[in-house]
């Protein structure tokens, strides 16, 4: 490996090591074990969110409805739990709608040819108006069934099982990309379409797949989410879209420069939930936040900018 | 000649109002190398799309080795041994070497978890390595993405995806059209490769000094229609160059003087 070749691959990573212990100097609360844990309580969703837009950007698709998409599964979830529901029809009907979504999107985009950037914000817009029209605007909190909060505020030995299910999803969500026929399929689509379809993949069915696995993960993600705040909010997922974006695209920029990939976006969304903690820490204003995701997504995107466009404009 | 491999019959194929391709009948022969020349516009792209399963024809029948086939899809194609080699190569130029020759058809192993099947890539690498080594192409490094070879290495690696498919027939569209001179001399080399190991090869070319090169046969195109079929021992570039240009007239006059019938041929 060449000096150039290693500073793109993981520059990125050396870059976050800095980052991390920046604040590690900074503030004395950072490296304790309560906030380490907290900090990978709070990536746990945005990771799980952001393995599912990989899916779909490895298929050379954008998927911008994925946190509009969390934040009605939520609401569905919640909604049943909250008047009384069994958590387990709650989680099925959350899933199935954020799996409805994913599957239209993809539909969307391989039958009717509608750019995914553009169905997808569509569908965004459906999705967060109905979230919207079933709660009302409001939020439902109250005392859920403790089995369905466990899921999301649990402990297995000591570690949050949050911990733990967005542990076991990116490691699923590589193992399928990178040790399975899926995940070459998959790639293949999204890097040259036209000769996975010469060699015989199904290029369509690869790219609704790719969309149904976002909307999965914005599913498994929202239950997480709602279990863990015992809450479900019209928006509660909103926040989502702009840092699940930027862990991905900052993910890009590592390992393999210029391509989606899922230690990339592992490692992207824990840089970006430790910028998160650590500007709390150090006492930035609330707005710093957003200011340096912009930043982050207009540095990686600069990168790895050929493959976004694609995905973008199907060029 | 024996049974052929490939039998075209009446091939016809109409965009609209515009017939590309006109009545077209070919036989190759098992281990021949065939080359289908003409001008643009010709109907060599056309014949190409109807065998390699891009587009069905409007009319007429394929045989392959006396069987008729229709094809939906070029994987259909693949699956009775036709494989075609694009001009733009339909390779993944980011994706390695060996996923770019087993695209498609990957080699798999099987887990401890039941009916779990992962991915073979030692298998897969080696594989790759062997085929590329029957085309007298060495590259150490496997992993190496396509867009890192040479266009003459390329070409192997599309070459490489046929061998993978056992492929009895393989298509060759322009395979020099982009390259330089000593680029142009490996992929002839290639060809002769695949020729040595009784692989059909029809080629398809502009370039009339790879036709001599390499081809057996040439059948010239002209307006959608089957203007000759000629054994290319002792032509040179410039006399097959000579009758890819001649218009229709002196064509006419040459078939009246030598009382051939269309699409008849010469020097058998």
């Amino acid at each position: 490996m060449t000096r150039a070749d290693a500073v793109s691959r993981f520059g990125t990573l050396a870059a976050g090591v800095a980052v991390f212990l920046g604040f590690a100097v900074a503030s004395e609360h950072f490296l304790t074990v309560a906030n380490q844990l907290t900090i990978l309580r709070q990536v746990s969703f945005l990771l799980i969110l952001s393995l599912g837009f990989t899916f779909a950007l490895i298929a050379a698709e954008l998927d911008l409805s994925f946190a509009n998409v969390a934040s009605l599964a939520g609401v569905v979830t919640g909604g049943l739990v909250h008047f009384g529901h069994s958590s387990g029809l709650a989680i099925a009907a959350g899933l199935t709608v954020a799996l409805a979504f994913g599957i239209v999107n993809g539909l969307l985009v391989t039958r009717l040819k509608i750019p995914s950037l553009i169905a997808t914000l569509a569908t965004a817009a459906v999705a967060r108006g109905l979230a919207f029209m079933a709660t009302d605007g409001v939020s439902w909190v109250g005392r859920w069934d403790p089995s369905f909060v466990w899921l999301g505020r649990g402990k297995v030995l000591g570690v949050p099982v949050l911990v733990v299910w967005s542990a076991l999803l990116a490691f699923g969500a590589w193992f399928a990309i990178s040790q399975t026929r899926f995940g070459v399929w998959l790639t293949a689509t999204g890097e040259a379409d036209e000769a996975a379809r010469l060699a015989g993949i199904p290029i369509r069915r690869m790219k609704v797949w790719g969309l149904t696995l976002s909307g999965l993960f914005a599913g498994i993600g929202a239950v997480l989410l709602t279990a863990s705040l015992s809450s479900a909010g019209p928006t509660s997922a909103g926040d989502f879209l702009m840092s699940g974006i930027a862990a991905v695209l900052l993910g890009m920029t590592m390992f393999t420069p210029g391509k989606p990939n899922m230690p990339g976006t592992l490692l992207g969304t824990l840089l970006i939930g430790v910028l998160a903690n650590g500007l709390v820490l150090v006492g930035a204003p609330y707005y710093a936040q957003d200011i340096a995701l912009g930043i982050i997504i207009l540095g990686s995107v600069a990168i790895s900018a050929s493959t976004l466009t694609k995905a973008a404009f199907g060029l | 000649m024996p049974q052929p491999i490939l039998e075209l019959s009446g091939l016809t194929k109409r965009y609209g109002a515009v017939e590309a391709l006109t009545g077209f009948d070919l036989a190759v022969a098992a281990g021949e190398t065939l080359a289908i020349c003409g001008d643009n516009g010709a109907g060599k792209s056309t014949v190409i799309r109807i065998v390699s399963g891009a587009q069905p024809p409007s009319a007429g029948e394929i045989r392959i080795k006396g069987r008729p086939v229709r094809f939906a899809s070029p994987a259909d194609a693949l699956s009775q041994g036709i494989a075609t080699i694009y001009q733009d190569l339909a390779l993944a130029p980011r994706m390695a070497i060996y996923q770019n020759v087993f695209m498609g058809s990957e080699i798999l192993k099987p887990t401890p978890v039941p009916g779990l099947r992962v991915l073979d890539k030692q298998a897969m690498r080696e594989a790759a390595r062997g085929f590329l080594a029957r085309l007298r192409v060495e590259i150490a490094d496997m992993d190496k993405p396509v867009e890192a070879l040479s266009g003459g290495q390329r070409q192997a690696v599309a070459i490489a995806r046929a061998l993978r498919w056992k492929a009895d027939i393989v298509i060759m569209d322009e395979p020099t059209a982009a390259l330089g001179v000593r680029e142009t001399r490996k992929v002839i080399d290639l060809i002769h490769e695949i020729k040595a190991q009784g692989i059909t090869v029809i080629l398809i070319s502009h370039n009339m000094r790879d036709v001599v090169a390499v081809a057996d046969r040439a059948v010239i195109l002209k307006g959608g229609r089957k203007v000759e079929d000629i054994p290319v021992s002792g032509l040179t570039p410039k006399s097959l160059a000579g009758m890819i240009m001649r218009d229709d007239a002196e064509i006419a006059a040459d078939r009246e003087n030598q009382a051939l019938p269309l699409g008849g041929r010469r020097g058998e």
